[in-house]
This record gives structure tokens, sequence and C-alpha cells, in this order.
């Protein structure tokens, strides 16, 4: 195995040098079509906002491709010094770089450690990648099975569990107070960016109405139309509440805008027993939360869904182990099958060539005894050359197996096509 | 009382074979391993068909207070089994099962401690479903139907106070064992009080003209009974009342339904005042 993985992510470079060796299509498109014809190397582009990596294979008997190399590729198709990004590039080589490609791909390299994005990015590089014709014999196999060690280890593990993101940690807390979605109002107040973030994670639920209240009527009415809502008008916000099932409210409101004195007399009595929930992301907060009982009005702020996102985290961190137990498993195995797959065409063409003495010696032999022996005897002398003939090559063999498995079986794979004359 | 050798391993043998399950559901909760789940269903499948056995050999009967507790006992285990096959990820066995092995544990109990003898006809199955004793058999079926409510009713009230709870202290849901919704949990706790309701109700009015005209009263009145089935059915009518009359917040009405199911206790528990009362005129 001849390959490397380069190239540099959150901890090795900063924001300002990651934007600049972004690839936007058409570079993509350039540096798939250069990198196998200048290097002669099979090649995959993965580029995040939070990674620019050039996974690159080449041939077992040429020289690997570097990272002062990359750093010169890369100068020059973003048109920055590879001076400047040298320093910034890490470099993983052969059992390692697949290490990585399985780490990335299973969301242990992340910045929110587990996350599923990745998984999905890495397919679309590879999918380009093999569209581009940049991709081989090593990259055919590695790719998809990265993909299928990322599934591993999220079915295996809990390291993909739980709503790491502030905005998502709201629907961990709908979960144990509605069963279904599709009857229930949503009310948006306010047009807070957490609140927008909010409610994506929301619709994902396929609540029956998204009801959007503001001051400024336009901005309501723009929120509303974005998200297939009602805008209602400010001053009809208590009627809004007696409808609403779950609320969201980010509004910039220097004072709550539903005390509990409001709630109670102008919106409790008309909801009756019916549950409501308030996601106030407001900072001053925009309801009182004395409103909150459990029960009928439960009212979760920005540091509630905070500490659900944080706990959730450290809890994906605990499965941090038992990952890379399973993608060292999973190295171990690709580089065994790799290598055994390598070498099976040597194999092949050892067993055809001493085949070939053997029938060379035989024939004539067998020719000599013909009316002699019976056919008994024949067929005996005959299993007997090819026993002898497995007894020798099981050596070699084994040893090649072996040698292979250790990863430097180089030097005997030379030795026995010099030997036995065979091509490689 | 005789004790049958049959009777006795019965006990032992769905008795162990809930707490057995008990014990897998818990350790499933808590420290999740994929053969927990199958082996507590196996021990629970186990509990109920030893169950089922023993109620088809010996056919206690719901007039004494074993028979009633065991019978109940044996409903609410079908309602564990089917609710932790279709509820596979809440801790719903953990709940249900406490409360099946409570009412066994209390049918033992009674079972060797009645003084009553079983000997009345009252206490044969199979002279509830004759036509002498059809109106103790619609009184009796009707109460364990009743019965089924109110157990539902408060295992739904106990996991809605615990997901209540910790809404309001805003424990987050991704550390904490599972439970079911409080939206489903009230659907059920509601459903159930409208079966149990007009169940008790036309149970006990059964119950009430068995009394009055089938039997030699005297003090069965005041017997403890008695009392405790028209407290129980007090109860069920402020419930009713409180739901569907008053805007009273679900928690209040879950303790309410947690103090029914204690009085029902109580009720099944109590001797029968048809045995009390000196039999059939």
């Amino acid at each position: 195995m001849n390959l490397r993985a380069i190239g540099c992510n959150v901890e090795s470079a900063g924001v300002e040098l990651r934007e600049k060796l972004a690839f936007d299509p058409v570079k993509l498109a350039r540096a798939l079509a250069e990198l196998p014809a200048r290097y002669g190397a099979e090649a995959v582009v993965l580029g995040t906002c939070n990674r620019v990596e050039l996974y690159l294979a080449r041939a077992d008997d040429e020289a690997p491709v570097h990272s002062p190399l990359v750093a010169e590729f890369l100068g020059e198709i973003h048109g920055v010094s590879a001076e400047d990004v040298r320093p910034h590039l890490y470099e993983h080589a052969d059992a390692e770089a697949v290490r990585h490609m399985f780490r990335v791909a299973s969301g242990l390299d992340s910045v929110v450690v587990g996350e599923t994005q990745i998984a999905g990015q890495v397919k679309e590089a590879f999918d380009i990648a093999q569209k581009a014709g940049a991709t081989g014999s090593l990259m055919n196999v590695l790719f998809p099975t990265a993909m299928r060690v990322s599934k591993r280890v999220r079915s295996e593990t809990k390291i993909a569990e739980g709503h790491v993101s502030v905005s998502s940690a709201a629907v961990d807390y709908l979960r144990p107070i509605f069963d279904t979605f599709t009857d229930k109002t949503v009310l948006v107040i306010g047009a807070g960016e957490m609140g927008r973030l909010t409610l994506n994670h929301i619709r994902e639920l396929k609540p029956a109405r998204v009801l959007v209240t503001n001051r400024s009527p336009e901005r309501a009415a723009s929120l509303a139309m974005e998200n297939g809502g009602l805008a209602i008008p400010w001053d009809q916000l208590d009627d809004a509440l007696v409808q609403a099932d779950i609320v969201l409210s980010s509004t910039g409101a220097a004072e709550p805008i539903v005390p509990r004195k409001r709630f109670d007399e102008k919106v409790r009595a008309r909801r009756g027993n019916r549950m409501l929930v308030v996601f106030d992301m407001a900072v001053p907060r925009d309801f009182d939360p004395r409103l909150h009982d459990g029960d009928r009005v439960s009212v979760f702020n920005v540091d509630d869904l905070n500490r659900v996102a944080d706990q959730a985290a450290a809890e994906r961190r605990k499965h941090l182990p038992a990952a890379e137990i399973i993608i060292s498993l999973e190295v171990t195995k690709f580089v065994q099958d790799w290598n055994r797959r390598k070498d099976g065409p040597l194999i092949g063409q050892l067993t055809a060539e001493v085949d070939r003495i053997r029938e060379d010696v035989l024939a004539p032999l067998l020719g000599r005894f013909k009316g002699k022996l019976s056919a008994a005897d024949l067929e005996h002398i005959e299993g007997a050359f090819r026993s002898f003939q497995n007894k020798v090559l099981h050596g070699p063999i084994a040893a090649l197996q072996e040698a292979s498995r250790a990863g430097h079986s180089g030097t005997l794979r030379e030795a026995l096509m010099k030997l036995f004359g065979l091509k490689g | 009382m005789t004790v049958s050798p049959l009777q006795g391993v019965g006990y032992a043998c769905f008795g162990l074979s809930y707490l057995f399950a008990f014990l897998l559901e818990l350790g499933r909760l808590f420290w999740p391993r994929a053969a927990w789940r199958p082996a507590g269903l196996t021990w629970g499948v186990i509990g109920l068909t030893t169950h089922t056995l023993y109620l088809g050999f010996n056919q206690p009967t719901p007039a004494a207070a074993y028979g009633s507790l065991l019978l109940l006992a044996w409903v609410l285990a079908l309602f564990y089994l089917y609710g932790t096959i279709h509820y596979a990820k809440q801790a719903w066995a953990v709940f249900v099962l406490p409360v099946v092995m409570l009412l066994v544990a209390l049918s033992f109990t009674l079972f060797h401690a009645d003084t009553v003898t079983p000997d009345s006809d009252i206490f044969h199955a199979t002279a509830w479903a004759s036509g002498a004793r059809f109106w103790g058999a619609v009184h009796g079926t009707l109460i364990l139907l009743a019965a089924v409510g109110v157990s539902v009713g408060f295992l739904t009230s106990v996991m809605y106070l615990i997901q209540a709870r910790r809404l309001r202290n805003k424990v987050n849901p991704g550390r904490v064992v599972p439970l079911l919704s409080l939206e489903r949990l009230e659907t059920m706790n509601r459903r159930a009080l409208n079966l149990a309701f007009p169940m008790l109700t036309a149970g006990l009015l059964v119950g009430t003209l068995l009394l009055r005209h089938g039997h030699d009263l005297g003090d069965n009145w005041f017997s403890l009974k008695v009392l405790s089935s028209g407290g129980l059915w007090l109860v069920f009518l402020v419930l009713v009342y409180l739901r569907y009359g008053a805007n009273v917040p679900p928690r209040r009405l879950a303790l309410l339904s947690v103090a029914a199911f204690a009085l029902m206790i109580v009720a099944l528990a109590a001797a029968h005042p048809f045995a009390e009362g000196g039999g059939a005129k």
C-alpha cells in the first residue's frame, strides 16, 4: 500500500487559511484532473468547512507523494504561497492514512464528535472523484469501506446519539411531553436567529400549523412565508398563545412580553388542560419563568437547552474508546485484505508456473510407462507429483502472506519474481 | 383450608418468573445489553403461562379476595406483556410488574390466611356462571373490569407524576430511563377512567341489589369491603367531575388516581359480604 492522507483541519489551520484552501467546483475539477496526470496518483479531495484533505495513492514501487509536494500543489491551485500552507499540513501514511479516513468518516475527528454530516461529505467527495476518473483500485475499495465502518461505529456505539446543538436540543424536551406532532400548532414570536434554527428542527416533526407574530408585520409575513406558516398581528398574541402547543420566542424585548399575570388572566383558562411548551430563546427572557410547572406549562430557556446539548456531547465522548477499538479492528482487516488481494495475482502466477514445470516433467514420464502400468498406478504417480509441488510451494506462499500481513512483503515478492521468472 | 401441591407450586412458579422478568428489565434499563430484553420477555411469558395454567386448574372465584386479586394480576400481566412488546424502548415492565407481583403476593397471603370456607357454592367459578348465580357473575365481571381500569389508571398516573416531576426539574430527557409522553399517559389515564367508572357504578349497583334482595344484610352495609368500595366510587365521581367539569391540573388527577388504586386494593382484599352475610336466603 502506498497511500497518503495529507491536509489541514480546524486544529492545524485557522479559518483564514482554510477559507483560502476551500475548493469550489471549478478548482475541484482541475485538482482531480491534474493530480493523477501530474503525480500518477489516485486522488480524492475532501473539503468541508472544518477540513481540506487530499487522499493520494500511488503504485507500490513508486515514491509516495509527500506534504511539501501537496503544499505546492494547493498553493498553485488556490493562488497562495506554498510556504504559508506547508506548516499547517499533516500527513498520514498507509495504515495510518486508512485509520484517519475511517475516523473522519465516523465523525471521530469532527469538532462535534459523532456528527453524521461528515459521512455524507466523504461519500460525495468519493463520488465526484470517481466520476472524474481520479480513483483506482485502492480508493474504490477504501472509501466504500470507510462508509461501512462509519455505519458500524454509529450502530454499535452511542457516538451519534443525542442532540448536541442548542436548537436541536429543544426536540429532546418535546418528546417526553407530546406523543404526536401532526396535530400541534407552533407559534414563533420574534425573528431571532436561535428561534429560526429551532423552528427548522421542530418543522421536521411535521406540526399541523406554524403561526408567526412579530412587532414588525413585514418580518412576521416574511418568516411565515419561508416556513409555510401564517402571520398573526402582534396585538393578537394572547389569542395565538391560546391556540399554540409549542412556542419559540426570541424577541429583543427588554422586559418579559408574557408576564405571569398576563398569562394567567388572558390565556390559561382559555387553554383548558392542554399542555404548552415554551422555548424562550431570548435574553432577557420573554416569558416569566414562574409559569413553568412541568405539567400544563413547561418553559425552557437557552441555559436549559445548552445544558442538554453539553451533556449529550459529553455522553458521546464517553463512547470514543469503543469507537476507536472498532476503527483499529477495521484498519487491521482492511490492510490484511488489501495485501492479500495484492498477493493474489502473484501467487496465481507462481502456481501456474510450477504447474507448467510439473506437466513438462510428468508428461514424458507417464508416456514412457503407458501400457506397462495400470491406470491406478499412473494416477498414483501423478498425485505424488502434485503433492510434492504443494509441499514445495507451501513455504514461499505462507512466507509471502505472513510478510504481507506484517506490511513488508516487497523484498520477498521481488525474490519470488526473480526466482520463478514471474512478471508481478 | 387444604392447599394442594399444585397450587403452592403455581404461586411460586409465576411469582418468581415475574420477579426474574422484573430484575432483567431493570438490568436492561441501567446496564443496556442486547440479551436482557429477550431474557426478560421469556421469563414474563413463562410467568403468564404458569399463571394461566394455575387459573385454569384451580378456577379461583372473584368472590374470594385471593381469587379476585389473582385474576386482576393475570389481566395486568397481559397488560405488561402487551406494553413490553409494544413500547420496546420504554420503562414499561418496571412499573407494571411490581403491581402484578404485589397482587400475587397479596393473593398468596390471603389464600393462606383466609378463614372463610371455600365450600360454599359462591366460591366455585362454575357456580357463578350458572343461572342461579348469574347476577353474581355479572357483578364480579363488572368489578373486575373496573379494577383493570383503576389499575391502568394507577400505573399511568405514577408514570405521569414521575415524567412531570422530571420536566418540572428540567432533567435532561436523554439521561433518564425513558417513559411514555405526558400526552400519551394522560390519554391512557382518561380512557382507563372512562372504562372504570361506568363498570364500577354498574358493578356496585348490581352488588347493592344483590345485598338488598338476596342476602341477610345484618351489619354488612358497614363492612370494610362495602365501605371501601363506596369510598372508591366517590373518589371516582370526584375524578370524573374534576376531569370533565373543572379545570384541574392533570397532576392532581394523577394523585387522585393513585388514591383510588389504594382504596381498590383495600376493597378487593377485604372479606366479601356474600360470604360473611350467611349466604343466600
